[in-house]
């Protein structure tokens, strides 16, 4: 008499904090909500990128009820927003647990895969083939071993119930070359996130013909501007914009250089780039006991006058004077909306203006006067004198920290999807079977609905069947039949 | 210079025709040939009956070779056309969307002939043929003045750096155009079961083979386009509309390799998710028109 017994295993419940751990760790490794994810950071650019465009005044034009959110949308800056950064933190960990999390069983894959299968997967395989040899099993499996080796396979085997089950598989290390793409990712955030906490950006960095201006950023540098030059091609094309400076410290030169658009000038971390560029005035003003009060030059440009808006303008605050200085240049384009100059300076004048400036100012109303290049003028209680006009230059200024991280990165992005792509992992399992008169091999690919590598297979069987001399066939299960097991079968031509 | 850009002009009107007659070529062979039977019946009474059938039967094989021998001389007519204003310019030519234009008509076809002889699927081209010949006509649309050749300004005068980002942008989207064929043809055989249209299953593949070219070289684009932004305006990524429209793109075709990779998605969900893909390779594209931007010297 056999008595069995069910022993209940003994669960214990499981803590709180397991399972809130437990229920996140999925959360990130799953696949569906990762897509999810993409999906949204996807949605979230085209919204950022569409603030850019005449898209949502166009929609809003269309439909006038929008336009409320149309102006949300216009006011709103996708990219530095929260639900930006969140989406973009909450990929950054996904990618890092998944990765995490697939880690073993690709590994599992790679060095440990299982080798034993069943007839039934053999038999319901989109493609298969059948080899027969009137040897052993053994030495036939042997052989195919050989011919698989020989297409660069790697073949494992173990008998199992009196059959031999094989399973081979060529450039299995490329399932790695996820985790390199996925890191490349992190590491391009990480970048920037590095280079926005520890690096610095000038954006407009002003610099006239011959002044120096300080770099800030506590880098204890200044600049200074020694040329700039335009050069035109004959049909008056720009060919190129040229700046060449003298990076100093403590008034003393350590550097100069020169950059174009495209050609930047690196000192140590710190990189300069042409900007822009544009007119300047060199100005000398002295209050009424002869201090000077200004010597430099004022770049005209990044001010609109209501005299002339079209013509290049600068605002500057005497403090120490309690007025503020206007300067207006002639319009560079008289053509462009004649009715808005109401100056009409002709070239080699410009438009001085003060204004009052706090509440003990020494003037009441605005006083300004035309005045030539290297003339002097007296408004007010100061004395102005236009010395020059001259050019200056718009430098871009940065240091960014996170570039070799972002370097490193696209090397492993476009590596990594190039193994993926390029060298993927091909799978192949089969038994050996003994007959009456020899032996029977059937292997088939691991490939569902994966046409390449059924094509690939094909191949393969080709080749063994020529190494091996042995008679042969391929058998083709169409997807949509092969429930009822019906198919075709092909016998290759050796 | 000028006769160079002029024969330039030629060879690109002598392409056009030729891909004109090639995708008329290819569409009817794709659609096959309306075939009509007539069956007379003699009825006891000594009447007889008429009765018309019609079907739809594959077109001759014929026609389909034709479409192919038009779509090479297309090709070389392009290529011609291409050469002979590289050598006017003294560089690719790259710089505005008439030369992007251009060089991206010629991309779509090798790209496309070269999958036609790997696959052997000349169904294909019933979809990218329009498609090209729909590129030939917006360049035929645009002003005159574009088909000049002008010297680069000064920040785009990077020309390894612009070479090699600008054809790696050219030969992505020539790559997700085959790829939104497949799907196209891949949902119409799944559909419809025309017999003589390639399986389901050799054009998912397709599709996805094209994107596996398609999606490197996008990432290459982004990755290049940051190394030049880096040397022309100090930082790799100024969320400028384009780029992040061409990001938004290779999200997209992430999304699709994921669901495709990680949920063993096939068939029509991902035929479906590379039509919605292709539409933003065609927003990127146009892009230029409604974006503002640092990319703006490229437009029009």
């Amino acid at each position: 008499m056999t008595h069995a017994s069910v022993q209940q295993r003994a669960t214990q419940p499981r803590a709180l904090p397991e399972i809130v751990v437990d229920r996140v760790w999925r959360f990130f490794c799953s696949v569906r909500a990762a897509v999810v994810e993409i999906a949204i950071l996807a949605v979230l650019v085209l919204a950022g990128t569409l603030r850019g465009s005449s898209v949502p005044q166009s929609i809003a034009d269309i439909l006038p009820i929008t336009a409320p959110v149309i102006d949300g949308w216009y006011a709103w800056d996708v990219f530095r927003s929260l639900p930006f950064a969140g989406i973009l933190t909450l990929l950054a960990v996904a990618i890092a647990v998944c990765t995490i999390n697939r880690a073993p069983g690709i590994w599992q894959a790679i060095a440990h895969p299982s080798v034993s299968t069943t007839h039934g997967f053999l038999r319901n395989a989109e493609t298969s083939a059948v080899f027969a040899a009137r040897i052993p099993p053994h030495a036939f499996a042997g052989q195919l071993e050989t011919a698989l080796r020989s297409k660069s396979y790697r073949v494992l085997s173990e008998e199992r119930n009196g059959e031999i089950h094989l399973y081979a598989d060529r450039w299995r290390f490329s399932r790695l070359a996820t985790f390199p793409f996925h890191l490349a990712l992190i590491m391009i955030l990480a970048g920037g996130i590095v280079g926005a906490t520890w690096g610095f950006r000038e954006n407009e960095f002003y610099i006239p013909e011959g002044s120096v201006r300080e770099l800030g950023h506590g880098t204890g540098l200044d600049v200074r501007l020694d040329d700039f030059s335009e050069v035109y091609r004959e049909d008056g094309t720009a060919l190129a914009y040229r700046s060449d400076i003298t990076v100093m410290r403590d008034g003393q030169p350590i550097e100069s250089g020169s950059m174009t658009v495209n050609n930047p000038l690196t000192f140590g971390n710190i990189v300069f780039y042409q900007s822009g560029f544009g007119q300047a005035v060199a100005l000398k003003i002295e209050d009424s006991a002869g201090q000077v009060l200004f010597d430099d030059a004022l770049p005209l440009g990044p001010f609109q006058s209501k005299l002339n808006p079209d013509a290049p303008a600068a605002r500057m605050d005497l403090l120490p004077a309690g007025v503020a200085l206007s300067v207006v240049a002639p319009d560079e384009d008289p053509a462009n909306a004649p009715q808005l100059d109401t100056l009409q300076l002709r070239l080699g004048e410009m438009l001085f203006m003060i204004r009052p400036l706090g509440g003990e100012s020494p003037i009441t109303e605005p006083v300004g006067a035309t005045v030539r290049q290297g003339d002097s003028i007296k408004l007010g209680d100061l004395s102005l004198t236009f010395v020059r006009e001259r050019r200056f230059s718009v430098l871009q200024v940065a240091s960014n920290p996170g570039i070799p991280l972002f370097i490193a990165a696209s090397v492993l992005l476009v590596g990594g999807l190039a193994v993926t792509f390029y060298f993927p992992h091909r799978r192949v399992r089969g038994i050996v079977s003994t007959t009456n008169d020899g032996s029977l091999a059937r292997l088939a690919p691991i490939a569902r609905r994966d046409w390449s590598a059924r094509r690939v297979f094909e191949g393969l069987v080709i080749e063994i069947g020529r190494q091996l001399g042995a008679s042969s066939e391929l058998h083709i299960n169409e997807p949509a039949s092969s429930a009822t097991g019906s198919g075709q079968s092909v016998r290759p031509s050796f | 210079m000028e006769s160079l850009v002029r024969l330039s002009f030629y060879c690109f009107a002598a392409a056009t025709i030729a891909f004109v007659a090639s995708a008329a070529c290819y569409l009817a062979y794709a659609i096959g040939r309306v075939r009509l039977r007539q069956t007379a019946l003699a009825t006891s009474a000594g009447t007889t009956l008429v009765a018309h059938e019609a079907s739809l039967e594959p077109a001759p094989l014929g026609i389909g070779r034709f479409a192919t021998l038009l779509a090479w001389f297309g090709v070389a007519f392009q290529a011609a056309s291409i050469l002979f204003r590289t050598l006017a310019g003294g560089r690719l030519p790259l710089s505005n969307m008439y030369e992007f234009s251009c060089t991206f008509v010629l991309l779509a076809g090798v790209v496309y002939l070269l999958f036609e002889r790997w696959y052997g699927v000349r169904q294909l081209g019933a979809i990218v043929l329009p498609l090209v010949v729909g590129m030939c006509a917006y360049i035929w649309l645009l002003p005159a003045d574009l088909r000049e050749v002008n010297a680069l300004i000064p920040a785009l005068q990077n020309r390894p750096l612009m070479t090699v980002h600008v054809s790696m942008a050219i030969l992505a989207y020539a790559t997700f155009a085959v790829a939104f064929a497949a799907a196209v043809l891949f949902l119409v055989a799944n559909r419809w079961q025309v017999a003589w249209l390639p399986s389901p299953d050799l054009l998912d593949d397709l599709g996805y083979r094209a994107v596996t070219i398609g999606f490197p070289a996008m990432a290459m684009v982004l990755i290049l386009g940051s190394v030049w932004a880096y040397r022309a305006w100090g930082t790799y990524w100024q969320w400028d509309p384009k780029e992040t429209a061409a990001l938004f793109t290779w999200l997209i075709y992430g999304v699709y390799l994921h669901t495709r990779s990680l949920r063993g998605w096939r068939g029509s969900r991902s035929a479906v998710i590379l039509l919605v893909a292709f539409a933003a390779v065609v927003f990127t594209y146009f892009g230029n028109y409604v974006f503002g931007g640092l990319h703006a010297y490229g437009g029009v």
